[in-house]
C-alpha cells in the first residue's frame, strides 16, 4: 500500500515537472520586444483612371491601437520605421480629380503579420469613379428604454445619389454578408468559383421591381426595419427617430407592435430562416447594396464547409456600394468585407447608444447638395452622428414620396 | 463541485490541528502556560522556523502549543488603492500547532477567511490584484467582492540522523474563491500548492541547509452579465495602462481567463552558535513562468510573465535572560510581461490560434531591503516588554518596452513599535502594544506614452494609484491583549484582543482605519 502512495506521489511529481519544463522551455528564448521597418511597394491596376500623384499609406495595429502614417510615390516604395511586432492593415488611398470626373485609388492588404524585420508587402491598388449610390447613414445599435431595456426596430439605413446624374434604385438590394459579427472564425466556402470574387448574403431584401423609383442626385431613400414613430407610446418614447416618411420598410408581419406602414414594403428576397422583424445585429452588421444582374432565386443558395446554414453569392463586381460595421474600434481586424468593397470598418463602438454613423461632407456644390467622401473605406468616410437623422445635411426625400 | 471539495479540505484541516490541539504537552520542558507573548517569543528565537527549510525546525529546539484563533477585522476610509474596498470585513478562523516528535518536530497551520470588500473599483476578476500579474480585466462600474480563502500549512522536520543529517518538508495549500457582486460580474478561483522538501546537514555548531520549492497555481474566472440587456464595456490590461477594450454580454463576450503557473526554487542556509548567540545566514532563487490563456475550449494566449526573486537574509539572535534580535534582508525581483503575437488558424479542421512572434513587452523590478532590531526584556518563557525599530527600503521600476511609457516608486519606511506585559493579578496579563510607521517618498514618476492617455483607465485608474502609491503617510496604532488561564494549574488560557491601525498621508484629507478584534485560546 506504501508502495502504491510512493509510485503515486512521484508520478504527480513528475508530471508536475514535465508541464513546467514545457512552460519554462516556452519562454526561456523570448527577448525584449524591438521595434521594425517595413517596406511598402504598390501595383497599380488602374484601367483608364489617371496615375495619381502621391498615395496615402496607412498602417493600423488595432489591438495595439498604433497607428504609422506617411505618403508614397505610385512608382516607388517606401520604408516606414517604427512599427511594433504584430497584425496590421496597411492602407493606401489617393483622389484625383480629372476630366470632371473624381478618381478614388484605393487598395489594401488586412491582416498582415510584421513579426520580422523590412518585411516587403505589396498592395493591389486600383481605380474607381466615386460611386453613384451610397449608404448615407446607419443607424443600426439601437436605442434604450425609459426603463433601461433595449430597443432595436428602429433600425434604419440611408441611401443617397452622391452624383450628378438621376438614379434609379427599381430592384435595388440590400444585403447583410456573413458572417454576422464581426470574428476571426470566418466560414470557408466552397471553392466550386473562385471565392474571393463573391461575397456571401445572409438576408437580401429589394425595392420592388414593379415601377422605377428615379432618385435625383441629392435626394436619398430610407429603408426601415419598421417605418414608424418610434418615438410612440407604445414603441419608445426615448428612441431618437420618426421613420414614418421613410421611402421602404422590410416587413415581415404585422403583429400588435408591428404594423403596415405607408412605406413601399420592400421584397423579401432571401432570407431562409426569417424572424417577424428584420433585426440586423446591433453589434454591427456588414452590408452591400447593388442591382442583382439575373432575379434572385432562393433555391441557389450555398453552405459554408461544414455548416448547413443557407448563404446567397452576390458577385462583387455587381456591388454598388458597401459598408462594414463592426462592434468596436478593436474588432477592425475582424472584417469580413473583401477589402476592394470596403478598405475599412465603421463603428459606434457600443449597443443601444441612440448613435448612428453617418458619411462625411467632402464638399457642398450648387444649391447646397452635399457631395459626400466615398473613398471606398469606412473608417475614413464614416463619423459617428448622435442622435441619429435621416436626410441630414441637405438631402431631399424623393418626389414619388407622397407620405414625407 | 469545487465548493465541496474545498469544505472536504477545510474540515481535514480542522481535523489534523485538532488533533494537534489535543496532543499531551508531556515534553514540554516547563509548566509555563502559553501565551501570545510565549508564542511571540518562542517564534522570534527560532531562526529556522522562519527559513523556507523545514528541516531546521529541529534545531529550533522549539516547544508543544496550540492555538485557536478568531478574529474580526474592519478597514474603512479612503486611503487605499481603488481595487481596495472603501469598507471591507474579514471573519477569520485559525488555528496552529507545534508539537515535539521524539527530537524531530512538526507544525501546522490552517485558516480560513471570510471577507467583504464595499465599493472596490477597476478590478473585474482578480482575487488579488496586488499579487503582481499585468494580465486582468478592469471596469469602472463600482462594486461590492466577496471573497473567502483556506490555507493549509505545514513544516516536518525529522529527528537527526547518525546525528549528522536533519530531513524535512514544508508544504502550503491556499483555494481561494470569490465574486463580484456588480455587473459585470465574475466567479474566479484561485489555488497554489507549493512543497519544499529540505535537509540540513550538522558539524558541531554549524549546520548547512538546502531545500527545494516547487509550486503550482492555477486562477480562473468567467465574466457575465446579470442584466443581459445591458453590455459591459470592460479593459484588459497588459502593464502600465495599456489595454484593449473589450465588452462582456451578447456574441463577442470576452472569453473565461485561466492562469497557470508553475515556480521552482532552492535556498541554502547556514547556521552558526556560539556562546548565547546564533545566526543564521540563508539565501533563496526561485524562478516562475505563469501563462494567461482566454477562451480555454480555443486558447488564445493573453500573455506570460516570468519571474526571477532572490532573497538574501541574516538573522541573529542573543539569547541570555534576555532576547535580542537582529535581522537584515535583501530581496530583488525581476518580472517580464510577455506578449504574444496571434493568428488564428481558420482551416474549418484546425481553428487554432497559432503564435506568430513572442516578446517581453514589459518589464517589472522590485528591491527592497530591510533592517530590523528587537529587545524582548526576559527570555524564559514570556517578555516583560519589548521594544523594535525597523527600517525599510521599497523601490519599483516598471517599463513598457513599446510603446515606452515608466512607472517608478522609491519609498523608505521608518517604525518602531513596543509591548508591555502587565500583570493584573492572579493568572490574568494585559498585553499593551504601540507602534508608529512613517512611510516617505522620496521619488516616483509615471509617465504614460500608451495609445490612449485620456482613456479613464489612465486617468480615473492608473493615475490616481499611482498617486497613492506616491504618498508619504504615516501610522500610528496600538493593541490590547488581555490574557487569562483556564483552570488553576493547566498550561490552557484564552485571550482577547483589540488592535486599532490609523493610517493618514502627509497631505490630503482622507485616512484609513484598520481595527481587528480577535478571541482565541492557547494550550
Amino acid at each position: 500500500m506504501k508502495n502504491r502512495y510512493k509510485i503515486i506521489l512521484i508520478a504527480i511529481l513528475a508530471m508536475f515537472s514535465a508541464i513546467s519544463c514545457q512552460q519554462f522551455s516556452d519562454v526561456s528564448k523570448i527577448g525584449e520586444v524591438e521595434s521594425l521597418n517595413t517596406v511598402v511597394s504598390v501595383t497599380l491596376n488602374l484601367g483608364s483612371a489617371p496615375v495619381p500623384d502621391m498615395l496615402n499609406v496607412r498602417m493600423i495595429n488595432y489591438s495595439e491601437r498604433y497607428e504609422v502614417s506617411t505618403t508614397m510615390s505610385p512608382n516607388g516604395t517606401v520604408t516606414i520605421p517604427d512599427i511594433i511586432p504584430g497584425i496590421y492593415t496597411i492602407t493606401v488611398t489617393s483622389e484625383k480629380s480629372q476630366d470632371g470626373f473624381t478618381y478614388n485609388y484605393s487598395g489594401n492588404a488586412v491582416n498582415v503579420d510584421i513579426v520580422t524585420n523590412n518585411k516587403q508587402i505589396t498592395v493591389n491598388v486600383g481605380a474607381s469613379k466615386s460611386g453613384a449610390l451610397v449608404f448615407k447613414e446607419v443607424f443600426y445599435c439601437g436605442s434604450r428604454t425609459p426603463t433601461g431595456g433595449s430597443y432595436f426596430r428602429d433600425q434604419f439605413y440611408e441611401i443617397y445619389n452622391n452624383s450628378e446624374t438621376v438614379q434609379n434604385v427599381r430592384n435595388l438590394s440590400i444585403a447583410m454578408i456573413a458572417p454576422m459579427t464581426a470574428t476571426a472564425n470566418k466560414p470557408v466556402w466552397p471553392a466550386t468559383e473562385d471565392p474571393s470574387l463573391f461575397v456571401y448574403a445572409l438576408q437580401i431584401w429589394s425595392v420592388p421591381n414593379d415601377k422605377d423609383y428615379p432618385l435625383n442626385p441629392g435626394e436619398s431613400i430610407i429603408i426601415a426595419q419598421m417605418a414608424d414613430d418610434h418615438k410612440k407610446s407604445n414603441l419608445n418614447p426615448t428612441s431618437p427617430v420618426n421613420l414614418l416618411s421613410a421611402e421602404f420598410e422590410t416587413l415581415v408581419n404585422t403583429t400588435s407592435l408591428i404594423q403596415d406602414n405607408p412605406a413601399i414594403n420592400m421584397v423579401m428576397s432571401f432570407w431562409p430562416t426569417p424572424t417577424p422583424q428584420w433585426l440586423t445585429t446591433v453589434f454591427g452588421g456588414a452590408f452591400v447594396i447593388y442591382f442583382p444582374n439575373e432575379p434572385i432565386n432562393p433555391a441557389n443558395f450555398v453552405t459554408p464547409v461544414g455548416l448547413s446554414t443557407r448563404h446567397y453569392r452576390i458577385p462583387i463586381e455587381d456591388v454598388v456600394d458597401a459598408l462594414e460595421l463592426v462592434g468596436n474600434a478593436t474588432q477592425v481586424q475582424l472584417k469580413r468585407m473583401p477589402a476592394v468593397l470596403d478598405a475599412g470598418a465603421a463603428t459606434v463602438g457600443g449597443t443601444y447608444l441612440s448613435v448612428s454613423v453617418a458619411r462625411k461632407v467632402k464638399e457642398t456644390v450648387d444649391g447646397g447638395r452635399a457631395i459626400l467622401f466615398d473613398t471606398n473605406n469606412s473608417s475614413e468616410d464614416f463619423e459617428v452622428m448622435s442622435p441619429p437623422v435621416i436626410r441630414r445635411y441637405g438631402a431631399v426625400a424623393p418626389s414619388w414620396n407622397t407620405w414625407k | 463541485m469545487k465548493m465541496r471539495k474545498v469544505k472536504y479540505i477545510y474540515w481535514a484541516g480542522v481535523l489534523m490541528l485538532t488533533l494537534f490541539a489535543v496532543q499531551p504537552a508531556s515534553a514540554q520542558k516547563t509548566a509555563d502556560k502559553n501565551s501570545p507573548a510565549s508564542v511571540e517569543l518562542l517564534k522570534a528565537k527560532s531562526l529556522w522556523f522562519n527559513t523556507t527549510n523545514g528541516a531546521g525546525l529541529t534545531l529550533d529546539k522549539m516547544y508543544n502549543y496550540s492555538s485557536v484563533d478568531f478574529t474580526y477585522q474592519l478597514k474603512s476610509g479612503d486611503f487605499k488603492k481603488l481595487q481596495d474596498g472603501e469598507r471591507e470585513r474579514l471573519l477569520g478562523v485559525s488555528t496552529e500547532g507545534g508539537q515535539k516528535l521524539g527530537t524531530g518536530y512538526a507544525w501546522g497551520k490552517f485558516s480560513f477567511n471570510n471577507e467583504m470588500q464595499r465599493n472596490t473599483q477597476f478590478n473585474s476578476t482578480m482575487l488579488d490584484p496586488g499579487r503582481g500579474m499585468p494580465f486582468y480585466t478592469v471596469d469602472p462600474n463600482i462594486s461590492d467582492w466577496k471573497k473567502q480563502d483556506y490555507r493549509l500549512e505545514m513544516k516536518v522536520a525529522s529527528q537527526p540522523l547518525w546525528e549528522r543529517v536533519i530531513l524535512g518538508i514544508q508544504g502550503e495549500y491556499f483555494a481561494n474563491t470569490g465574486a463580484k457582486q456588480v455587473d459585470p460580474r465574475a466567479e474566479t478561483y484561485f489555488y497554489h500548492i507549493n512543497i519544499k522538501p529540505g535537509l540540513v546537514a550538522l558539524f558541531n555548531n554549524h549546520a548547512v541547509g538546502i531545500n527545494f520549492v516547487y509550486e503550482n497555481m492555477v486562477q480562473e474566472s468567467g465574466t457575465t452579465n446579470s442584466n443581459g440587456q445591458v453590455n459591459q464595456d470592460v479593459y484588459v490590461m497588459k502593464g502600465l495602462g495599456n489595454y484593449y477594450p473589450s465588452v462582456v454580454g451578447g456574441l463577442q463576450s470576452l472569453g473565461r481567463f485561466v492562469y497557470s503557473g508553475n515556480k521552482v526554487g532552492a535556498a541554502l542556509q547556514y547556521s552558526y552558535g556560539f556562546s548565547d548567540i546564533k545566526f543564521l545566514l540563508e539565501g533563496k532563487y526561485d524562478y516562475g513562468v505563469e501563462d494567461v490563456i482566454s477562451t480555454p475550449t480555443k486558447p488564445k494566449k493573453e500573455g506570460s510573465v516570468v519571474t526571477e526573486i532572490m532573497e538574501a537574509k541574516l538573522s541573529a539572535v542573543k539569547v541570555g535572560d534576555n532576547l535580542s534580535r537582529l535581522e537584515l534582508s535583501y530581496s530583488n525581483r525581476n518580472m517580464d510581461g510577455i506578449e504574444h503575437v496571434q493568428v488564428l488558424d481558420n482551416t474549418y479542421e484546425v481553428q487554432q490560434w497559432v503564435d506568430l512572434y513572442s516578446s517581453i513587452r514589459s518589464t517589472y523590478k522590485q528591491e527592497e531591503m530591510s533592517a530590523r532590531f528587537d529587545f524582548y526584556r526576559g527570555a524564559d518563557h514570556e517578555y516583560k516588554w519589548k521594544a523594535g525599530i525597523f527600517t525599510t527600503y521599497k523601490g519599483n521600476d516598471d517599463v513598457y518596452v513599446l510603446p515606452h511609457s515608466r512607472m517608478f516608486v522609491k519609498n523608505m519606511f521608518f517604525g518602531a513599535d513596543a509591548k508591555t506585559s502587565i500583570s493584573l493579578g492572579g493568572r490574568t496579563k494585559l498585553l499593551a502594544g504601540a507602534g508608529f510607521t512613517y512611510k516617505n517618498n522620496f521619488d516616483g514618476k509615471y509617465r504614460y506614452r500608451g495609445a490612449d492617455p485620456t482613456s479613464i483607465i489612465i486617468t480615473q485608474f492608473m493615475t490616481p494609484d499611482f498617486e497613492f502609491m506616491k504618498q508619504s503617510y504615516y501610522k500610528i496604532g496600538g493593541e490590547l491583549t488581555l490574557h487569562s488561564g483556564l483552570g488553576k494549574f493547566g498550561k490552557a488560557g484564552f485571550y482577547l484582543k483589540a488592535a486599532l491601525d490609523y493610517y493618514k498621508p502627509i497631505e490630503g484629507d482622507n485616512s484609513r482605519v484598520q481595527t481587528n478584534f480577535g478571541l482565541g485560546f492557547i494550550f
